[in-house]
């Protein structure tokens, strides 16, 4: 018999014996099965300015992981070897981590948060669910680092569990998500606005690829969008791009294309812009939207000084959104 | 015919009708999902954990 994975937009009808688009739910016997729960193929502790998150427990390790799996398919990308990957892949192996070993190994490596990140957390979202919910009950700060491809019931029961968010909004024309993620864009904004609404710290990325998406008057319409849609103190991170997977005939986003795009967002209200994959000395750093004097100045994910004091500018007495402590 | 008879043939094609619709129905609309149920065992290998505490490879 079918099932229906309704999880996510993509709502697969999954014949017996097969997954869905994400490779990792299953038809089995009828009934659908996640044959990933507890069998991460990654683990490791990044700096939290990696996810990238800079509005967020900043300078802080935080315990990283992923399973094999994407419900989308970017045709750009970075981790292709592991969100394109079959658990049965030979090459990809995986580490037997059910929650409660997950938690105690984000304790014992003093870790303040667990991120579900790499791939899609969505797709693996009862390990992601059950793990947060431990976690939380343990002190510890989950994180998701996710495109949003996610129905809204689901979505909303797994914020009450998560403490922050790096979303991606990689286009903001349908025409884009259908031609290069095949996905669609209206329930990632969905995803967002639900998101941001629900509490959660939130942080947007934008992947800026080469004749893509670096249009200027694009650029303005999503920063425009995140300003309307999740307001002007959300950090919008502009990432370069680099020639991975299904991608390799475009060159590398250039440093000005990601400087000018800062510049067009900045100019449109948003308090937080951000420079990602090339080094930019005011692009890593946050500034006051008030007094604009340096908050944090960061090289790479190195935090070299952080000036907020209580998560307030210590010369304006502004507030600076972001959760510091 | 009766009208009876007619009446009551009437009644057990419905029946009939009514019957093989929901068991049609049944068996092959799609049972839908939001949560999986787990796995016992992983379809893929496993490795050993190892030293976790270099940064990953992987963009995120």
């Amino acid at each position: 018999m079918k099932v229906q994975c309704e999880l996510c937009p993509k709502m697969c009808l999954i014949e017996p014996g097969q997954s869905g688009e994400c490779r990792v739910r299953i038809n089995i016997d009828g009934v659908l099965r996640t044959v990933v729960y507890g069998y991460p193929c990654s683990i490791n502790i990044d700096p939290i300015e990696k996810k990238p998150l800079y509005h967020f427990l900043p300078g802080t390790p935080i315990l990283s992981i992923a399973t094999v799996g994407c419900n989308l398919h970017c045709k750009n990308c970075q981790n292709w070897p592991i969100s394109q990957a079959n658990p049965e892949d030979e090459n990809i192996s995986a580490y037997f981590c059910p929650p409660e070993r997950l938690v105690a190994l984000t304790r014992r490596n003093n870790c303040p948060s667990l991120a579900y990140t790499y791939t899609e957390p969505i797709i693996y979202y009862e390990y992601t669910y059950d793990t947060a919910k431990l976690a939380r009950s343990a002190g510890i700060r989950n994180v998701l680092v996710t495109a949003g491809y996610i129905n809204e019931q689901p979505w909303k029961e797994l914020l009450e569990y998560v403490d922050a968010a790096n979303i991606d909004l990689k286009g903001i024309t349908e025409d884009f998500y259908r031609r290069i993620c095949s996905g669609t864009l209206k329930p990632v904004q969905n995803a967002l606005i639900i998101a941001k609404a629900s509490g959660i710290l939130v942080e947007v990325t934008n992947l800026i690829i080469p004749t893509l998406n670096d249009k200027p008057e694009q650029i303005r319409q999503l920063a425009r969008w995140v300003k309307v849609n999740l307001g002007g103190e959300t950090p919008l991170h502009f990432s370069g791009f680099y020639p991975r997977y299904k991608m390799r005939n475009l060159p590398p986003t250039s440093l000005n294309a990601l400087e000018t795009a800062r510049k067009i967002a900045i100019d449109e209200g948003l308090d937080y812009v951000y420079i990602g994959n090339l080094r930019s000395k005011q692009g890593e750093n946050t500034y006051c939207p008030g007094c604009k004097v340096l908050l944090i100045d960061r090289s790479g994910f190195t935090i070299l000084k952080n000036r907020l004091k209580d998560g307030c500018c210590p010369d304006c007495g502004k507030e600076i959104y972001g959760v510091w402590k | 015919m009766t009208r009876r008879k007619f009446i009551r043939r009437l009644i057990k094609a419905s029946s009939v009708i009514v019957v093989g619709i929901s068991w049609l129905a049944k068996n092959t609309m799609p049972r839908k999902f939001v949560r999986a149920f787990r796995v016992k065992k992983y379809p893929g290998s496993l490795k050993p954990l190892r030293d976790i505490s270099k940064q990953s490879k992987w963009s995120g």
